[in-house]
């Protein structure tokens, strides 16, 4: 079986085109690819169960408008984007996903999967809410259920030893990726936030173990070595934290560097708050220590998000930060709503703090760039 | 209302703020119910109620504290009134249908959040709900993003209990809930200091039964073709029934769905033959959010059904009464409140089948989807309800609005026409 | 009685329409609504005496959201069925798809057999209306229709944010830049097309796509919401008085 490769291929940069090529290779060769959208989602037992898991958030505007004829406008550009990529075809990756996995996060997700199952077959995990009085026993038995959905579906058998050695890679690259980031620590950070935000989205595409973590230990060494220091002597050191903002980089991340500042911090889905916890790979129950590894992700989805109100002050120690900027996709109500709570944080640890709401168009540039310029200023 | 300022004043209410409140009420009350025509005598019940919603019920819950008595404010009709009761505990709703609450709100929450929330949170900090300075615990729910995190902001300010709702309806969720009722049966327990035990919980099932009978008898009249009360009186006597004591509730229902069984025998019908007959659905319509139904009311149609919180979700299905073991009864409360249907849920294809269910017992000729703004699940699921309703052959009309009343003319446009398209 | 009137009281435009016994098209007339709806609905009833149409002898039905202001009227028809039953009235055919832009409202309505069987309207916002594209014709100190004409000849310029406090300053940050006005212009109308194609999408379009209301006249918006479409959208001189002929029509159901 052959596939046909996007017309917009050329536009994407290496890493994704890389991934296109590859996605392509393996579909070709008989493999099978699962699309996700969160960091609660287990890739430990898609690892394991032979599937290769590719992020299918949407990060452009360019499908919000095929979306909204079905979605309402009121709702985060990355579930419309992600929406619209999969009711126009354009995404090759949510064209080639064999299955896709989605969990019971935010409102906004958890009725866009009902609407995406139509298209794609969709598997929903029920996540705790943080409010449950035994969340760890009930995320397990929810993911023993997709293990046993996973055999029962697709003819295989996932085992103990599969999904260990599958947690001692993904541990493997979780330190990889954390070493990475925390050369940020150092005054001044050799890195822009700009080029560490592509590295770690290049490295959501590359789809062997491997190479994912070559590609992390090779960046770490050359920076290590060759790193400009001088590119952010002086700059006032953000940390940025909120949703994912792979949409919004242009307007945030960079309108922050080329003012002044240098985001040495990513405490958002693709930074550090999903990188940092490990997976016990010598519990006896592995399945277990899998549940327990996804809690501890601080997402505002959970109530309360302990979680994220711990992180965060450490932070701001370890990576000497001077401000932290909130970047918050409009209508996400669990992060929007947080943003009150981690104001009052950031008071009573006396660090200034900054919200901003913005979505995937580029008409608030402007504003946004005065508004972070104003904040740096301030500093 | 000015007979209860000394218990306001104990309540430590903002009583400034809360004079401008009483004082666009009655203007409302007046505009909305008593320029109808026809009504049921019964009704009169409502109308004092709600002439003095801030005095009367508070009175008596102050007077049933006094007595050693404890009182739960509720958010939602996914927490099970039966335990509380069954620990002589009492429920309460709480104040949040008016725009007068939303700044209030918006101060702590974004802009974007729905005005039911923002009115709750700005009714409690801003000291002008009765119902809000009288409870002694809050009892939450991890339903909808937006409660979800504003009760975190809210228990900040007063005792809250979080109930973890499943977000989905497979078996083991329904298992989970159960667990999930247990423990709250403990809490509850503990904090008013009585036990419940098999009997007392399945007594105060047998209650709230009959409070769900007495009002599916009300709403069983409006199935008939002779409509004999109003959906705008129907609807003040569903947002009430939130705050009252159950087995008083269920005898004033009764005695309105008396008069009203006589009246469709007798023939006598509060709208002109062919009105056009509305269910309206979507998210709860809180006191005194009558906006709707009143656009609805006076554009030529007749609201017949509300599948909502304030409307069938609150008392249809009943508790199995069978049980004698708490375990047995802690189940079959799980079993009957699973059975009832929001967005919150995934997948939510019941609350379809409900609508086209109602749309047939209720005679509907159209169905009105309106939903407050920034509820992102309601608002996701008019796409779906739109297409099987259309699939049914059942016209729709899908709105969107908030407590203000700037789109008034703007809905009135819209309800207008619809209700001449299904005059065709 | 000879006289079927419809009046349609839109947010800038009043739009009568005067029949005879055979729906037959006596008089047109148009005029700014000004301030007060009451004030327009006075001035149409005089004009109408002048012609020699006596009002209190006609049957008269308003629409438009001014409908509730014309105390001479005997029944007032919501701007939705009216556009339906005109637009069909204008293009001779019962079954179509209405796309009505006017000041304050866009409407998207689905007629089969002369009947509306489904509507879709803007909210509140004026993203995608005629005041919209009056507002940044403004702007550009150009008068609508011209900034329209001028669009034809721009391209590749757009215009993201929807809402029309923002694009407008949008577009002063464009003419800040120095963007070619051709360019802005067509970024205004592509903004416009693209928010009705938007709603559009919410709703089946029929066989047959026409374009009433204050913009039917602008030939470059027509030709680009037919693109975005991928379907030959028509329109009538009379296509802004759909409204009223639409009210007009429903005049004859009043017995007097």
């Amino acid at each position: 079986m052959s596939y046909d490769l996007p017309a917009k291929f050329e536009e994407f940069s290496e890493a994704r085109r890389q991934g296109f090529l590859r996605v392509k290779q393996v579909k070709e060769n008989g493999g099978k690819v699962a699309g996700i959208f969160c960091t609660f989602t287990p890739t430990e037992i898609l690892d394991a169960a032979g599937f290769i898991s590719v992020s299918l958030c949407g990060m452009s505007n360019e499908t919000v408008p095929a979306a909204e004829t079905q979605l309402p406008k009121n709702l985060c550009p990355l579930i419309k984007s992600s929406y619209g990529f999969a009711l126009t075809d354009k995404c090759p990756y949510t064209y080639f996903s064999d299955l896709i996995v989605g969990e019971t996060t935010c409102d906004g997700k958890k009725k866009m999967y009902e609407m995406l199952g139509k298209l794609k077959p969709t598997y929903i995990l029920h996540l705790p809410q943080g409010h449950d009085s035994d969340p760890v026993t009930v995320w397990t038995a929810e993911l023993r259920r997709f293990i046993a959905f996973l055999e029962e579906k697709f003819n295989l058998t996932i085992t103990d030893e599969a999904l260990r050695q599958a947690a001692r890679q993904r541990n493997a690259q979780r330190q990889a990726h954390m070493k990475l980031m925390e050369l940020q620590k150092q005054t001044p950070p050799p890195l822009g936030g700009m080029q560490m935000y592509a590295t770690m989205e290049g490295t959501g595409f590359m789809f062997t173990h491997e190479d994912r973590v070559n590609k992390l230990n090779q960046l770490r060494e050359s920076v290590e070595a060759n790193a400009d220091r001088s590119a952010f002597a002086g700059a006032k050191r953000i940390l940025v934290t909120g949703c994912p903002i792979g949409g919004v980089l242009q307007k945030t991340v960079k309108a922050i560097e080329e003012n002044g500042g240098v985001v040495v911090c990513f405490e958002n889905c693709s930074g550090i708050k999903a990188a940092f916890q490990m997976v016990d790979t010598e519990a006896e129950d592995i399945v277990k220590a899998i549940a327990q590894r996804y809690l501890q992700i601080g997402c505002s989805v959970m109530t309360p998000n302990t979680e994220r109100m711990k992180l965060l002050p450490k932070l701001v120690e370890e990576y000497k930060v001077d401000g932290i900027v909130e970047v918050d996709l409009q209508a996400c109500t669990p992060y929007c709503v947080e943003s009150f709570q981690i104001k009052q944080l950031c008071e009573q640890i006396n660090i200034p703090y900054l919200a901003v709401e913005t979505d995937y168009s580029t008409g608030d540039s402007g504003q946004l760039a005065t508004r972070l310029e104003a904040f740096l200023e301030m500093l | 209302m000015s007979n209860y300022v000394e218990m306001w004043k104990d309540l430590g209410m903002d009583l400034e703020a809360h004079d401008l409140l009483c004082q666009v009420l009655p203007t409302a009350v007046g505009d909305v119910f008593l320029t109808q025509e026809n009504r049921p005598k019964a009704m009169d019940f409502w109308d004092l109620v709600i002439s003095e919603v801030h005095g009367i019920r508070p009175a008596e819950l102050i007077a049933a504290q006094k007595e050693g008595r404890k009182v739960f404010g509720t958010f939602c009709v996914y927490v099970p009134d039966e335990v509380i009761v069954a620990a002589n505990g009492i429920v309460t709703g709480l104040c949040g249908g008016s725009q007068f609450w939303v700044p209030g709100g918006e101060a702590v929450l974004p802009k974007s959040t729905c005005p039911l929330i923002k009115a709750s949170v700005g009714a409690r900090l801003g000291k002008t709900c009765p119902f809000f300075r009288i409870a002694d615990m809050y009892v939450g729910e991890t339903t909808c993003d937006g409660k979800k995190k504003a009760y975190e902001i809210l228990g900040e300010d007063v005792p809250m209990y979080i109930m973890d709702v499943p977000q989905m309806k497979r078996e083991k969720d329904i298992l989970k809930w159960k667990d999930e009722i247990a423990d709250f049966a403990k809490m509850v327990e503990e904090f008013t200091g009585n036990e419940i035990t098999a009997e007392k919980l399945a007594e105060s099932i047998r209650i709230h039964n009959e409070k769900r009978k007495a009002l599916q008898r009300v709403y069983n009249c409006r199935k008939s073709k002779c409509l004999p009360i109003s959906g705008r009186d129907a609807l003040l006597m569903t947002q009430i029934s939130f705050f009252d004591d159950p087995v008083r509730c269920a005898q004033m229902c009764n005695r309105l769905a008396d008069e009203l069984e006589q009246r469709i025998q007798d023939g006598v019908s509060v709208v002109s033959e062919g009105t056009k007959r509305i269910l309206v659905t979507g998210t709860p319509l809180a006191v005194p959010n009558w906006k709707l139904h009143n656009i609805i009311e006076t554009s030529g149609g007749a609201v017949v059904c509300e599948e909502m919180c304030t409307g069938t979700r609150y008392f249809e299905n009943l508790v199995d009464e069978s049980g004698t073991t708490l375990d047995e009864q802690f189940m079959a409360l799980s079993q009957r409140y699973m059975k009832t249907n929001c967005a919150c849920f995934t997948p939510n294809t019941g609350r379809i089948d409900d609508i086209i269910r109602l749309c047939k017992e209720y005679q509907v000729d159209g169905v009105i989807d309106c939903s407050l703004k920034f509820c992102c699940l309601y608002d996701t699921e008019k796409f779906t309800v739109s297409r099987a309703l259309k699939e049914a052959g059942i016209p729709v009309l899908s709105l969107e609005t908030d407590y203000a009343d700037t789109d008034a003319e703007q809905l009135r446009t819209r309800i207008g026409a619809f209700i001449e398209m299904l005059n065709g | 009685m000879n006289y079927f009137i419809g009046i349609d009281i839109g947010s800038t435009c009043a739009k009568t329409i005067v029949m005879d016994s055979d729906k037959k098209v006596l008089h047109r007339m148009l005029q700014p609504t000004g301030w007060s709806s009451l004030d327009t609905a006075e001035a149409i009833r005089e004009k109408l005496e002048q012609l020699g149409v006596p009002t209190s002898e006609s049957a008269i039905v308003a629409t438009g959201y001014g409908r509730i202001s014309v105390p001479y009227a005997d029944k007032s028809v919501t701007e939705i069925t009216c556009h339906g039953r005109g637009a069909c009235f204008v293009h001779g055919s019962e079954n179509l798809t209405v796309i009505d832009i006017g000041g304050q409202d866009t409407k998207l309505i689905a007629v089969e057999s002369g009947i509306v069987k489904d509507f879709i309207m803007n909210d509140k916002c004026s993203a995608g209306t005629g005041r919209f594209l009056e507002v940044m014709a403004n702007t550009l100190a150009l008068r609508p229709d011209e900034l329209c004409r001028l669009a034809a000849q721009g391209g590749n310029t757009s215009i993201s944010s929807m809402c029309t406090v923002f694009a407008e300053s949008e577009v002063i940050s464009l003419i800040g830049r120095g963007e070619k006005k051709e360019n802005i212009a067509f970024a205004v109308v592509d903004s416009i097309v693209k928010k009705v194609a938007s709603q559009a999408g919410r709703l089946t379009l029929g066989d047959k796509v026409c374009l009433t209301g204050g913009l039917c006249e602008f030939d470059y918006l027509r030709e680009s919401l037919s693109r975005q479409l991928g379907v030959a959208v028509e329109t009538d001189p009379d296509g802004r008085y759909a409204g009223a002929i639409g009210a007009a029509l429903c005049a004859y159901n009043i017995r007097k």
